[in-house]
């Protein structure tokens, strides 16, 4: 069963015990013994091939699932939110103008930084269908971003942008908003080892063994780069999937 | 859009009226029977103005008749679409009787009310009612989960909004459904009139059918035909304006 307690954000963490799940519909479970453990904010991963149980997994966090067994504590981690790549606004006005209906007015200032660091200036002004998808995922995740949550669920929301845009993304948003954690749902393993604390790993739906956590490079900003760490981590989620 | 509803239901009415006389003559029937192009033109000069307000006074009750269907379908389209105690009746009942021909409850209707306007009125708000009813429960009630998951998981959900997200997404859809019923209210009116009412081209083309007069009956449904066409196409016309000021293409 969830529980939550309400706790100081210093002792925010996200604790999974055993945790199985199988759809109704199903015989085997999705997710079988899943255990891990968040206990610093900043950005984990969850990573695997389509179909091993990541989603489901999200969903069970943000209360979407139920119905599991093993545990899921959820100390201080309140307001949980899920954003995925799917994800459409409305199109009877600008993207500009449902973002700033959607955040507190005293956000305003932040949501204009982050949509010229997502390289979004020249096209706020647009309705969502004429946008490229790589730039509705960025506009999507701009407005969850703006949200009031202590753990914010990234699951694949920075799908169809290009790399070099997905690196300055991510290490902004380790500079802005450093102490919420996120989890980000990616089938690029270089780019999770590279960003990710830590990384759970899931294997492929006929899974024999429950996911593992690994510790990622967790580079940041100023963080000087060493690939034989990064070939490390690599190697790791390797055999590790 | 205009335009072309008028010539099409032209190229219609002239195939039709093509078989007739081609019937008329293979078959050698009589003027009594169907009368011939000459007669037709006499009835047309003797009888359009008689025969275009008798339409326009069908076409006005079916107006009406239409715009209140389509307030109640929404209202109770609306409200049926949660899944409450409510809704669930809502649906239920609306399926169960859509499935009762309403035509069949209009002689009940001039025996309570008489045979005027509101008896008309009725009728033809009855017939387009329910099929209007049944899409607008069904867009209502399906959700658009792509858009509506954040404002659900942020708590910015409201009833409001959650029409307003449907009915944006579902607009070709539910404009469609609206321009399609106008034919439903006046075929309603027309049946209204046809069993008791004592106006509009129903009744003038009863009082054809008594004389046996098909000319008139001729008459009577090209003022029909080309009275729905244009109501139809300005709906649409209507229709393509809102989504064009709504979605911007």
């Amino acid at each position: 069963m969830a529980q939550g307690a309400t706790t100081t954000a210093e002792s925010m963490s996200l604790i999974c015990e055993k945790l199985t799940f199988t759809y109704p519909a199903k015989e085997a479970p999705i997710l079988a013994q899943v255990s891990f453990q968040l206990i610093t904010p900043g950005f984990h991963s969850f990573f695997g091939p389509s179909g091993a149980g990541k989603t489901t997994l999200a969903k069970i966090i943000t209360g979407e699932l139920h119905d599991y067994t093993g545990q899921l504590i959820t100390n201080g981690l309140d307001r949980i939110l899920y954003s995925h790549n799917k994800e459409r606004l409305p199109g009877w006005s600008s993207v500009d103008h449902h973002l700033s209906k959607v955040i507190t007015p005293s956000l305003l200032p932040e949501k204009d930084k982050l949509v010229d660091l997502f390289g979004l200036a020249d096209c706020v002004n647009a309705r969502f269908d004429q946008l490229s998808m790589g730039q509705q995922n960025r506009v999507n995740l701009i407005r969850y971003l703006l949200q009031d949550c202590d753990l914010l669920i990234m699951d694949e929301s920075l799908a169809n942008v290009d790399e070099l845009t997905r690196e300055t993304i991510i290490l902004s948003l380790k500079e802005m908003f450093p102490a919420r954690y996120f989890i980000y749902i990616s089938h690029n393993a270089r780019e999770v080892a590279k960003f990710c604390d830590s990384i759970l790993v899931f294997q492929g739906s006929n899974q024999v063994h429950a996911p593992r956590m690994l510790q990622g490079c967790n580079v940041r900003t100023n963080t000087e780069r060493n690939s034989a760490e990064l070939d490390a981590v690599l190697l790791e989620i390797m055999n590790a999937a | 859009m205009l335009l072309k509803r008028i010539l099409q239901f032209f190229l219609l009415y002239a195939l039709f009226i093509g078989c007739l006389l081609l019937l008329k003559y293979s078959l050698q029937l009589s003027d009594y029977v169907i009368p011939g192009p000459v007669g037709m033109l006499q009835t047309l000069t003797t009888k359009y103005r008689s025969y275009g307000l008798a339409t326009l006074n069908t076409m006005s009750i079916a107006v009406i008749g239409q715009v209140v269907s389509v307030i109640l379908a929404f209202t109770l389209g609306i409200i049926g679409r949660q899944s409450t105690w409510l809704g669930s009746f809502i649906k239920v009942a609306a399926y169960n009787i859509q499935a009762y021909p309403i035509v069949a409850l209009a002689p009940i209707l001039f025996i309570l009310l008489g045979d005027g306007f509101l008896t008309r009125l009725l009728i033809a708000a009855m017939i387009c009612y329910f099929p209007l009813l049944l899409s607008v429960l069904g867009i209502m009630s399906k959700p658009v989960t792509d858009i509506e998951h954040f404002y659900r998981a942020t708590g910015r959900m409201r009833w409001q909004l959650e029409v307003k997200i449907r009915t944006f997404e579902n607009l070709n859809q539910l404009t469609t459904v609206i321009a399609g019923s106008a034919t439903l209210a006046m075929a309603g009116t027309i049946v209204g009139e046809f069993i008791a009412a004592n106006a509009g081209i129903g009744y003038t083309i009863r009082i054809a059918l008594y004389q046996s007069d098909l000319a008139k009956i001729l008459i009577a449904l090209f003022f029909i035909g080309i009275t729905i066409a244009i109501y139809q196409a300005m709906l649409e016309l209507l229709g393509i304006a809102i989504r064009r000021a709504w979605t911007g293409k």
